[in-house]
């Protein structure tokens, strides 16, 4: 018997159910699926046990065992959401994190700002910048083994391919209403989630941001799945019974 | 002699035509390169060699280090350096020749993910089984990666690459993955491979393009490499179109060829394709 799940993520804001990709992805496949599942919003990190980042790759299998949304693919299409998951994990994601985390201006006034304003006290004077010194080293270590090359020419080089990335992605969606037809799957899950939080925060260096808003079909697929789905702006679900807890990070252990 | 220059891929006059000296440098093939270093060679080589780019393949011990972005393998055309495939593609593209023309633009978005699903699970992979598996690590890898220098730089330069990638295994969250999943994660994207290339002789069409070369060198290179275990080349085996694929290409663009460039395709400890 399938018992309700329990997820804990990061509060929603700039009207978004959630501001951190990876828990985006997994409300959004939950959502897509209908997996039932009760949503703790948290905005103290310390709550959740052995937090780990990128708890897509553990806790999407997880729920994909009863709910899945990819049934209907064919196997050349789920051959197709493995490259561009790997596509986005690779060019796009790197310059996410760089454009809310690194760049200067858009962490001070922006992040920054907005995590520690949704933080308690006393974690909100020292947590954001532990996260910031964290995210800074999960980049250098992604990108940084080009140790001879001039920073600002590996930083330009980032966002040209990040750029390229979404207009491959613009490309490929074409006019269609999701990735693989008129029903979503989890590519359209994971991609929503990336590109989501970028279209709505209002940054004030928006280099990718603008390039992402010139993609019109880009803009409309998210803006939908965001009404579609999320019409409440991430209010709670209608009444669910919390049996089984999961926390995301607990998630890989099964 | 310093081979160490900046490349700005972009801004390189395309009016120079390829050279016959265009020189790929890589570790030494016998005793030095290993699995993820020899398979991004191959991919270089196997692409030149689609592009009918004539390129001699010279070894050097410290290939990594004369490299621009300090990864193999990378070439010298005229006074110019480029490293790793995707430069080496753009660069090519600069001067004139191209695999990719012929594709539309949703091809070109399928093309570069592909590629992109190669270098995320298959070189991780590889370099997870070269530096995070103690058996693999002890046996194979230290001995190897410190071979042309003495002792204790041997050991130093090898422990401080082990510790270089395993940072960044545990940034990527592989850090913690166990051999078994890793596996898993080679056997699935194999299966991708398999099920977008089909029965076409190609991933696209009937003509190559520098996915092709990407998914040979790496595919190839494992199949032929003798590793502590054959699990790693059994998860391919089990794909018989891949098999087909790399020997097709194999039979095309490498025997036949250049003596140096089909010796390059097989390592010292490897096996031909049975």
């Amino acid at each position: 018997m399938a018992a309700p799940m329990e997820l804990f993520c990061w509060a929603g804001g700039w009207g978004l159910p959630s501001v951190d990709p990876d828990c985006l992805a997994v409300l959004t496949y939950a959502r897509f699926t209908g997996a039932p599942l009760k949503v703790h919003k948290v905005t103290n990190p310390w709550r959740r046990a052995g937090a780990q980042d990128n708890p897509w790759p553990h806790t999407v299998p997880f729920i994909r065992q009863k709910y899945n949304a990819d049934y209907d693919l064919s196997a050349r299409q789920g051959a197709d959401t493995l490259a561009f998951v790997s596509l986005l994990e690779e060019k796009l994601l790197p310059v996410l994190i760089h454009t809310f985390w690194v760049d200067a201006k858009n962490y001070v006034e922006h992040t920054r700002k907005w995590y520690a304003e949704a933080m308690p006290f006393p974690l909100n004077f020292f947590l954001p910048n532990r996260m910031h010194k964290r995210q800074l080293q999960r980049l250098q270590l992604m990108w940084g083994d080009s140790c001879l090359e001039d920073e600002e020419e590996l930083e330009k080089e980032m966002y040209r391919e990040a750029l390229e990335c979404l207009t491959l992605l613009s490309q490929r969606l074409g006019d269609q209403k999701f990735f693989f037809g008129d029903s979503p799957a989890s590519l359209d899950a994971f991609v929503f989630s990336h590109l989501a939080p970028l279209l709505k925060a209002r940054l004030p260096n928006g280099k990718l941001q603008q390039h992402l808003k010139s993609l019109q079909n880009l803009c409309d697929y998210c803006t939908s799945i965001l009404s579609l789905y999320f019409p409440w702006d991430g209010g709670e679900w209608p009444g669910l019974e919390p049996r089984l807890l999961l926390c995301w990070a607990w998630g890989r252990s099964q | 002699m310093s081979l160490v220059a900046e490349a700005f891929v972009s801004q390189i006059a395309a009016a120079e035509p390829w050279p016959e000296n265009a020189v790929l440098y890589q570790q030494l093939k016998e005793e030095q390169i290993l699995l993820s270093d020899n398979a991004s060679s191959l991919a270089v080589q196997a692409f030149l060699q689609m592009c009918n780019l004539p390129v001699q393949v010279v070894c050097r011990a410290n290939a990594e280090y004369m490299s621009p972005s300090g990864k193999v393998p990378f070439i010298r055309v005229g006074n110019q350096v480029v490293s790793e495939l995707g430069p080496i593609v753009q660069f090519v593209k600069a001067k004139g020749h191209s695999l990719s023309d012929g594709l539309d633009e949703v091809q070109k978005a399928e093309m570069k993910a592909y590629m992109e699903l190669v270098n995320n699970m298959l070189l991780t992979a590889e370099l997870y089984l070269q530096w995070c598996d103690s058996t693999t690590v002890e046996e194979i890898t230290h001995p190897r990666y410190g071979s042309p220098y003495p002792w204790p730089l041997n050991r130093i330069l090898a422990y401080q690459k082990q510790w270089e990638v395993r940072r960044k295994m545990k940034a990527i969250g592989w850090a913690g993955k166990s051999l078994e999943q890793v596996f898993d994660d080679v056997d699935q994207c194999c299966q991708a491979l398999s099920q977008r290339l089909g029965t076409q002789f190609y991933f696209f069409n009937k003509q190559p393009t520098e996915l092709d070369a990407l998914v040979f060198g790496h595919l190839f290179t494992i199949l032929t490499t003798q590793l502590t275990s054959d699990e790693l080349s059994e998860k391919v085996k089990n794909y018989s179109n891949l098999v087909t694929f790399c020997r097709r290409i194999e039979q095309q663009y490498f025997e036949g060829h250049d003596k140096d460039s089909s010796a390059s395709a097989r390592s010292s400890k490897g096996y031909l394709l049975s």
